[in-house]
């Protein structure tokens, strides 16, 4: 078995632009294909997974885009109206009271308001159940907001129970904490990019996860890895015109290294690494050959 | 690139503009482009300049010579510039913007001194000067109307927080005009108002079927405080509105001019389209479109001689080249998509180099592309 194997949900992390809704993608189209009923959830930004599917873009509402993968993309307004119905149970009140301008203004005030009923979502379908008593997603892939706000994002429920009286919200953020920092429930994943900042960010992270958080994570994903290509004395041999392409790509593939030595050194965690790819256009293709670079997690080779 | 015979918008900017505006997501080099900008003004047309900086990489401030960058504004040593062979012909200042610092100045300077502790130390107060939608991007722009209100320098090149929405961006001066709209504050609290009773702690929320319900949700002591920290900032009322109405004109006024930043990423596109939409809708100038990072294509010179290589170091040249070749037609996709949704504003390309831009030969160089000096042919 893999590093990640019974937890039903994964959080993907890491800083924008290393590739992190690929990452998601991969993953949930390895997920779904092995059978388990997968649901990816991406949090308030600009959708990026169906287009990577080459499905249609998907909104607020939950939609299959293959056998078994399903996708949402959580945003606040809705989050906060599902979350108001639970509470207050009726439309009608719900309207009176939530539609209101004044109210709705009043609400932007609360601190992490917004970040808990967008992970509330979440959760809520980490624990949603068929009529005969199983869950109803055997899997829930989360693509986290970038570092940063994900340490903010992810440590609301306890900056709930710090703050807020006991109440219906502090009760909420109780329940949350706990299914995130429960480690057979939840298995975040870092993903990182070899440069020098992506990898500072990791390690901030993953110390982040581990002290402040006490989420779990499981593995670390180097993502535009570059390998070994060119030895010692190539670069001499090369004309003059081709001087620069050799000399950036050695300085690739020593950054990838460092990267990898520097990761493996400071977390305790298997580092997967993704290589760079070179398709034209960004699609279901490409998934496949990440999620094929992805299978150490479930298939037990990562160490 | 622009259209032979014309000048390069942004060294016209440089010349012409007192504020420039680099926006974009995270993660493409903006701050790397608003540095380069402001050492161009400094060095090259011989104006005045500051660059004002959110969150930049050690290796920037290193390559200015800051080791840490401040809240102040600092003059880069001209030693320095003379050491990397750029030309110093009007001093640069950089600054990082600290944005809890510059929310509580505001504070401070807006309401009146016996609400002051109140407002600052109230969670809530918190809240909206970090996480509400668009308090960074607003405060932001509060500073850059500072800087510009002081009119020490001639140009101000003003980084900005990545911005996951680019309407957070246009809106914040709104959205903070809205936040000091206390008529919900009222309206929640009217029965204790109406009693006569507006201290705090006398403030009862019994009576209004809204906060009832409301309270169910948040409980009852966390809006009680709301309520309290609204009627307590309501005092800073028109200081505040005046402020966010200046920065909004300072926006739109035609002496500022908008730079959109982005790297050829096909999956970033759609960002960079909706922000060049959004900044025309509101009648703001945009400059330029940089596109940050591009692959250029490999030559025929470069293939000719990869194939009079001895192997194996000629497969190892071709495949390399082969890859450099799919990243650029990736790239110019992406750019001949982006070229058609923003018509008719300027294209700039600079080419992704070797490592990030860590000293000051490299920003002078990525100057050189931003204005012209040097081009990259269009993917």
């Amino acid at each position: 078995m893999g590093v990640l194997s019974e937890q039903r949900l994964w959080v993907v992390s890491g800083k924008g632009g290393v590739g992190k809704s690929t990452v998601t993608a991969a993953l949930a189209l390895a997920s779904a294909r092995q059978g388990h009923r997968t649901l990816v959830c991406e949090i308030n930004v600009q959708e990026r997974i169906s287009a990577f599917l080459e499905r249609p873009e998907v909104g607020p509402e939950i939609r299959q885009l293959d056998p078994n993968l399903f996708a949402v993309n959580v945003r606040p307004e809705e989050a906060m109206r599902e979350y108001a119905l639970m509470i207050v149970r009726f439309e009608r009140v719900y309207r009176t009271v939530f539609e209101n301008r004044l109210v709705k203004y009043f609400l932007r005030f609360i601190p992490s308001l917004q970040e808990l009923v967008l992970l509330g979502k979440v959760l809520f379908h980490l624990q949603e159940k068929t009529a005969d008593g199983r869950w109803k997603w055997d899997r829930i892939i989360m693509d986290a907001p970038a570092t940063g706000h994900a340490i903010t994002f992810l440590n609301v429920p306890q900056v709930i129970l710090d703050t807020v009286p006991p109440g219906p919200m502090a009760t909420q953020a109780e329940r949350m904490r706990d299914l995130l920092t429960d480690p057979q429930t939840t298995a975040a994943i870092l993903v990182t990019l070899p440069e020098e900042m992506p990898v500072n960010e990791t390690v901030d992270l993953y110390r982040a996860m581990g002290r402040q958080l006490q989420i779990h994570p499981r593995a670390v994903v180097l993502n535009m890895y570059v390998g070994d290509r060119f030895g010692a004395g190539d670069l001499e041999q090369v004309p003059a015109s081709l001087r620069d392409l050799v000399r950036d790509h050695m300085c690739r593939e020593e950054l990838s290294a460092k990267a990898r030595a520097r990761l493996e050194a400071e977390l305790e965690l298997p580092v997967i690494a993704v290589p760079r790819l070179f398709d034209r256009s960004i699609g279901r293709r490409t998934m496949e050959t990440v999620a094929g670079h992805l299978s150490p997690l479930w298939e037990g080779s990562a160490s | 690139m622009s259209a032979p015979g014309l000048e390069n918008p942004l060294s016209r900017a440089l010349r012409e503009k007192t504020v420039l505006v680099a926006v974009g997501s995270g993660g493409v080099g903006k701050t790397t482009v608003a540095a380069a900008l402001a050492l161009r003004s400094a060095s090259a047309e011989g104006r005045r300049a500051l660059v004002c900086t959110i969150d930049p990489a050690k290796r920037l401030a290193n390559a200015l010579g800051l080791s840490e960058l401040g809240n102040a504004e600092m003059r880069i040593d001209e030693a320095l510039l003379r050491h990397a062979d750029v030309p110093a012909k009007a001093p640069l200042f950089a600054m990082m913007l600290d944005m809890k610092r510059t929310w509580d100045e505001l504070v401070e300077r807006s309401a009146p001194p016996d609400k002051r502790e109140k407002i600052l130390n109230s969670r809530f107060y918190q809240a909206l000067s970090s996480r509400l939608a668009g308090s960074q991007e607003y405060i932001a722009m509060e500073k850059l109307a500072q800087l510009r209100a002081r009119s020490d320098y001639d140009l101000v090149v003003l980084d900005t927080p990545p911005t996951a929405h680019a309407i957070d961006f246009l809106d914040a001066p709104n959205r903070i005009l809205d936040f000091l709209d206390t008529d919900a504050a009222r309206w929640l609290l009217t029965p204790a108002l109406a009693a006569g009773r507006v201290g705090l702690r006398f403030l009862s929320f019994g009576s209004s079927y809204a906060a009832k319900t409301l309270s169910k949700f948040t409980g009852a002591e966390t809006l009680q405080e709301l309520a309290g920290f609204m009627l307590s900032i309501s005092t800073l009322n028109e200081s505040f509105r005046q402020r966010a109405r200046q920065v909004g004109e300072l926006l739109a006024a035609p002496s500022t001019s908008f730079v959109i930043v982005t790297a050829p990423n096909p999956e970033r596109l759609d960002e960079v389209v909706h922000f060049h939409t959004l900044l025309r809708q509101n009648q703001m100038n945009v400059a330029a479109v940089v596109v940050n990072r591009v692959h250029p294509r490999p030559t025929e010179a470069q293939r000719a001689d990869a194939t009079a290589l001895p192997e194996p170091l000629r497969g190892r040249v071709e495949a390399t080249l082969d890859e450099l070749q799919a990243l650029a037609e990736r790239d110019a996709d992406a750019i001949a998509a982006l070229r058609r949704a923003c018509e008719p504003t300027p294209f700039i390309f600079v080419p992704r180099f070797e490592r990030d831009v860590h000293d000051l030969t490299a920003l002078w160089h990525t100057a050189r592309y931003l204005t012209g000096d040097l081009e990259m042919t269009a993917p």
